[in-house]
């Protein structure tokens, strides 16, 4: 049994799961990107002027990166990208949608914490920006991990 | 998983169908049946009749339960 029916037994990646990795690493690397240049510009004299441009830019260059890549993967297989999910891309997404909110329920409790120890408004926007990217991250790693076979 | 399955057997029998062709005839995509096939992934019960119905066998024929 090793013929034709078992030319492809490698598991490449569907559509989807490439639509996770490239959610990903866009999140991981422009915000991670971000967060870090932000940390090291950390100092009340630098202003709000810095931080609104770098998210900004960073916002920018997330939605450039994310169309791009997205677009290169459906060129490479349309029919696959044009294919709705089926039942188990489904679920996997149910459930990494869940395993978000819970991520995205602790940046808003933390952001309230910070409401309450005083934080400025620039602070809470990044907290808050902190826990809705978690919340991706967390998702798309999900859904990658969950492709892989790893999560049932 | 406590569902085994003949897909892979069943595959082979018919004419050595790939992966793609199957996932065709049932409306899934590849890694669906590869999950499936490997019993990392319990199709639901429409699934399950659609990939017995590409192979013209009953259910039973491709699924069974694993008793320990």
């Amino acid at each position: 049994m090793s013929n034709q029916a078992n030319k492809l037994e490698g598991s490449s990646m569907s559509f989807r799961e490439k639509s996770a990795w490239i959610a990903f690493l866009a999140y991981g690397g422009v915000f991670g990107a971000y967060f870090v240049v932000l940390w090291q510009a950390w100092d009340p004299a630098y202003g709000q002027g810095l931080s609104i441009g770098l998210l900004v830019s960073a916002m920018f260059a997330f939605v450039i990166i994310v169309t791009a890549l997205t677009i290169v993967a459906a060129l490479i297989n349309p029919k696959a990208a044009n294919a709705p999910a089926d039942e188990r891309e489904r679920l996997i997404d149910l459930k990494s949608e869940r395993a978000a909110s819970y991520t995205l329920s602790t940046g808003v409790l933390l952001t309230m914490a910070g409401l309450l120890l005083g934080f400025n408004g620039f602070l809470i926007a990044n907290v808050l920006l902190a826990g809705l990217v978690a919340a991706e991250l967390v998702k798309a790693g999900w859904q990658i991990v969950s492709f892989r076979g790893v999560l049932q | 998983m406590p569902i085994e399955n003949e897909i892979r057997r069943l595959r082979f029998e018919n004419g050595e169908m790939t992966q793609q062709a199957l996932a065709e005839r049932v409306g899934v995509t590849r890694q669906t049946i590869i999950a499936i096939e490997h019993n990392k992934y319990s199709p639901s019960l429409e699934a399950a009749f659609r990939i017995a119905n590409a192979f013209g066998v009953p259910l039973e024929q491709v699924f069974r339960w694993k008793s320990d």
